[in-house]
C-alpha cells in the first residue's frame, strides 16, 4: 500500500517500528514492535510489550492540547518560555523536581538550569530509591547488568518488590524463566526467593517465600548478616521478624553456597522504617557474601528513566538527588534539600516540575506549598501538577515521539526510537530554550563565591 | 558587651548564617556588623537586612526571634557564647570546637553535627542527626557536650567519635548508629535499632530497650564511670535520681557486625537487683 496523498514518495501506510523501546518501567524493554496508524496518529499495536507497556504505547496519541498555557490561557511557546524564565531567574530558592520520565539529554540541560539559577534539583528518587543512593555512598554496592544475571545467577532474591505488577517482563527477560548461558534449564536451575510483608502476585513465582513482619526488614537483614558470618542468633528473633530462625539459617546457607546470587530490592525496603539503613544493610550483606561466593545487588527502579536521572545528576554534580546550588557549588543533604522537605517547610519559592506529577502524590503540606508558589510544568498530558501550574508546556512523550537515551535499572543506556510525529516540542527543546533565556536574565547577578567570613565590605 | 541580634522579618527562605558566631563578629562596630554578608536563598545580603543590631560582641551574642530558618548559627565557633531566645535552625553549632550555645526553644536537624568541642544546651526538642556526621562524612561528634532537655529525632550521635550526648526525653531510631566511641545517655525511651554498626562507645538508657540480634548480654554491674557522668550532670542542674547513680545496669555488647566493643547499658531499677 502506498500513501495516497503523496504518490511520489510512497511510505507504507501502517509502518512498523522494529525494536522500539518501552519507557514505562525500569526494565526498559527494547524489543517492542510498534504498528502505527498514521492517519489516526496513534500506535495501534505494541507487539512484545506487557499489558502495562501496551497501555502506555496505545494511550499516547497526538493530543489536542494547547502548546502552552500561562495562568490557564493559551500562550505561544515564546511567551511561555519568557514567563518561565522570569519566574526561575527571579526566585530566591527555586526547586526543580521530577526528571524520571524524560530523556537523559533533557535531564542534563535541566541540571544546567539548576546551576545557573542557584536552585535545588531533585528527582523522584527522593521519594522512591533515594535511600539506595545514600547506601551506595555509605557502604558501596557490588552490582552487575541484567544480562549477566540472566546468564549466571542461580539464586535470585526479591526483597520488598513485586515485579509481577511493577515490572511485568522482568521474570521472563532476566530473572526467572529465561535460558541463560550457565542456566540452561531455565527456572529449574534457579532458586527464586521472595521476602515481603505480604503475598503479592509475584509470590507464586518463588520457590521460597519469607513473610516478614511489617517494619522488621532491618532485623532480618541483620540476622542474615550475623548468620553468614557464622554467629549464633537467639531464636527469639522469630517474635520480632515473624520468620523462624531455621528458615533464615537455611537462606543464609543457600546464599553462601550458590554460584552467583543476586538481591533485587524494591520500595518495600527503601520506603519503610529504617530507609537508608535498610538498603545499607542489604548492600552490606551483599558485600559480606562476596567472601563466600559472587553476590550482587540491584535496585528495582520504577519509572522509565529514573536511573538516568540519578546517573546524570551524579556525573554532573557528584550526587544522585537532592542537590542544592544556592551557594554556587553543589551540596547534597537528604532531609534538607529533598523536595518533600523543602516544600513542606514552605521554603521553595518557585518550582519547575519536569515530567512528574507531585501534585497528585506528595504529602499534603508539600502540595499546599506548590499551590502557593509559581510552578512551571512540562508534561505530555494534563495532570494535577499541570493544572496548578502558572506556566505549563505540552511536550512530546519520550520514546514515542522523541528519540534520546534512557538508562535501564542496571545503568545500561538504551536508545529510544521515535514512532509518531508530534506537533509538540520535546522536553529537551523547551528546556534548552528556558536555559538560554535564564542565562541571559541572570548574567549580571552577583556570583556567590569567595570569602563569606566577616570581612566587612568597604 | 553583649551583641543583640533581633530577627526583624518572618522568613520563608532560609538564611545561611554561619557568620553569626563570636569568632566572626567580635570587635566589629554596629554599622560594620550590619554590612557583614550572609546568604538569603541564592542571593548575597547583609546582616542589617534582616536583623536589628545593638551592642558589640566581646564574646557573647544574644539572638531574639524565631531562628528556625536561620541555618548554621555558630558553625565552626571556637569560643564565646551564643544564646538563642527562641527556636534555632539546622546545623546549629556544626563543626564548632569551643564555646557554648544555649537554646531556649527547639533545635533543628544536624545540631552539633561533626563538632569537636564546646557545649550545646537545648531546652526544647532537637531534630535528627544531633551530633551526627554529614552524609558521606566519616565522623560525627568528636568532642564536647550536647544536652537536649526534650526529645531528639533519629540517628543521634551517628558515627560519633568522642564526647557526650545527653537526651533527657526520648531518642529516635538508630541512636548511636555507626558510633566509634563516646557516650550517649538517654533518660526517656530509646527508639529501635540502637547502636546498629557501633564499634566502640557507650549508650546508656534509663528504660528497658529491645536490642538488635547482634548484641549479646554480658553482665550486670555498677559502672563507676557512669556515677561520675551523672554527678556532673546533676551539678549542671539536671535532676538525676540517686537510684540512677547508685543503681545497677545490664550490659549488652555489640555490634558484632563490627568490632563488638561497644556497650549498651540498661538501668535495672534498683541498686541491688
Ligand atoms: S516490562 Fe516495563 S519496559 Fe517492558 S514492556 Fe512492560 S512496562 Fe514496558
Amino acid at each position: 500500500m502506498v500513501n495516497k496523498t503523496n504518490p511520489e514518495n510512497p511510505i507504507p501506510e501502517n509502518p512498523i517500528i522494529k525494536n522500539a523501546t518501552c519507557t514505562f518501567c525500569g526494565c526498559v524493554c527494547d524489543d517492542v514492535d510498534l504498528t502505527v496508524d498514521t492517519e489516526a496518529k496513534r500506535i495501534i499495536k505494541a507487539k512484545g510489550a506487557c499489558a502495562i507497556g501496551k497501555a502506555w504505547f496505545l494511550e499516547h496519541g497526538v493530543e489536542d492540547r494547547p502548546q502552552a498555557l500561562i495562568d490557564g490561557c493559551h500562550a505561544s511557546m515564546d511567551e511561555a518560555v519568557e514567563e518561565a524564565s522570569q519566574i526561575l531567574a527571579n526566585a530566591h530558592y527555586p526547586l526543580i523536581y521530577g526528571l524520571s520520565d524524560t530523556t537523559t539529554e533533557a535531564q542534563r540541560q535541566v541540571v544546567g538550569i539548576a546551576d545557573i539559577i542557584g536552585g535545588t534539583i531533585d528527582t523522584t528518587s527522593s521519594v522512591c530509591h533515594g535511600p539506595s543512593g545514600m547506601a551506595f555512598q555509605g557502604v558501596g554496592e557490588s552490582t552487575a547488568t541484567l544480562g549477566e544475571i540472566k546468564n549466571r545467577a542461580d539464586l535470585v532474591i526479591f526483597w520488598g518488590a513485586n515485579p509481577a505488577e511493577s515490572h511485568p517482563r522482568h521474570f521472563a527477560r532476566y530473572s526467572v524463566t529465561p535460558k541463560g548461558r550457565d542456566i540452561p534449564n531455565r527456572k529449574k536451575d534457579r532458586t527464586i526467593v521472595m521476602v515481603d510483608v505480604r503475598r503479592t502476585p509475584s509470590t507464586k513465582a518463588s520457590d521460597i517465600f519469607l513473610q516478614v513482619k511489617h517494619g522488621s526488614d532491618f532485623e532480618v537483614l541483620w540476622t542474615l548478616r550475623a548468620l553468614v558470618r557464622g554467629r549464633k542468633v537467639d531464636p527469639a528473633i522469630e517474635a520480632r521478624c515473624g520468620v523462624p530462625l531455621a528458615e533464615l539459617e537455611d537462606l543464609a546457607e543457600r546464599m553462601k553456597k550458590c554460584r552467583y546470587g543476586v538481591m533485587f530490592f524494591g520500595m518495600g525496603l527503601t520506603m519503610t522504617r529504617g530507609r537508608h539503613f535498610n538498603t545499607s544493610a542489604l548492600m552490606s550483606l551483599g558485600t559480606d557474601l562476596n567472601k563466600h561466593t559472587h553476590f550482587v545487588v540491584i535496585a528495582m527502579r520504577g519509572h522509565g528513566n529514573v536511573t538516568g536521572a540519578d546517573s546524570v545528576l551524579s556525573w554532573q554534580t557528584g550526587y544522585p538527588f537532592g542537590v542544592n546550588f544556592s551557594l554556587g557549588y553543589p551540596r547534597f543533604n537528604p532531609g534538607e534539600f529533598t523536595s518533600v522537605d523543602l516544600l513542606s517547610r514552605g521554603e521553595a519559592d518557585a518550582a519547575m516540575i519536569v515530567a512528574s506529577d507531585p501534585a497528585s502524590n506528595m504529602p499534603k503540606a508539600a502540595i499546599e506549598r506548590l499551590q502557593n508558589i509559581p510552578v512551571i510544568a512540562l508534561d505530555p498530558k494534563t495532570t494535577a501538577t499541570t493544572k496548578l501550574a502558572r506556566v505549563s508546556f505540552t511536550t512530546a512523550p519520550y520514546g514515542i515521539s522523541t528519540g534520546g537515551t534512557v538508562y535501564r535499572m542496571d545503568n545500561v543506556p538504551i536508545p529510544l526510537r521515535k514512532a509518531l510525529d508530534s506537533p509538540f516540542p520535546s522536553d529537551e527543546t523547551v528546556i534548552r530554550a528556558i536555559r538560554k533565556r535564564v542565562t541571559e536574565l541572570t548574567a549580571d547577578r552577583e556570583p556567590i563565591t569567595g570569602d563569606l567570613s566577616a570581612k566587612v565590605p568597604a | 558587651m553583649v551583641l543583640d541580634l533581633k530577627l526583624r522579618t518572618q522568613l520563608d527562605i532560609p538564611l545561611e548564617a554561619g557568620i553569626i558566631s563570636p569568632d566572626r563578629l567580635a570587635g566589629l562596630t554596629e554599622s560594620e556588623i550590619a554590612r557583614v554578608p550572609l546568604i538569603h536563598g541564592n542571593r548575597k545580603k547583609s546582616l542589617g537586612d534582616f536583623f536589628d543590631i545593638s551592642g558589640t560582641c566581646d564574646g557573647e551574642i544574644r539572638l531574639v526571634g524565631d531562628f528556625t530558618k536561620v541555618k548554621s548559627v555558630g558553625s565552626g565557633m571556637t569560643g564565646g557564647r551564643i544564646i538563642i531566645e527562641g527556636n534555632s535552625g539546622m546545623h546549629l553549632g556544626c563543626a564548632m570546637s569551643g564555646g557554648e550555645i544555649a537554646v531556649e526553644g527547639d533545635a533543628g536537624d544536624w545540631t552539633g553535627a561533626e563538632m569537636s568541642g564546646g557545649r550545646i544546651v537545648i531546652k526544647g526538642n532537637a531534630g535528627h542527626m544531633v551530633g551526627g556526621a554529614y552524609r558521606g562524612g566519616h565522623m560525627g561528634l568528636q568532642g564536647g557536650e550536647i544536652i537536649v532537655h526534650g526529645n531528639t529525632g533519629n540517628e543521634a550521635g551517628n558515627s560519633m567519635r568522642n564526647g557526650l550526648i545527653v537526651i533527657m526525653g526520648n531518642s529516635g531510631d538508630f541512636t548511636g548508629a555507626n558510633m566509634f566511641s563516646g557516650t550517649i545517655i538517654v533518660f526517656g525511651e530509646l527508639g529501635i535499632r540502637t547502636g546498629a554498626s557501633m564499634k566502640r562507645g557507650s549508650i546508656i538508657s534509663m528504660r528497658h530497650a529491645d536490642l538488635l540480634p547482634t548484641f549479646t548480654y554480658s553482665c550486670f554491674y555498677h559502672p563507676s564511670f557512669l556515677r561520675l557522668y551523672l554527678r556532673r550532670l546533676r551539678d549542671m542542674g539536671i535532676s538525676i535520681d540517686d537510684a540512677q547513680i547508685e543503681g545497677g545496669y545490664h550490659r549488652w555488647c555489640g555490634d558484632s557486625m563490627e568490632l563488638n566493643r561497644g556497650e549498651v547499658l540498661l538501668f535495672s531499677g534498683s541498686p541491688g537487683s
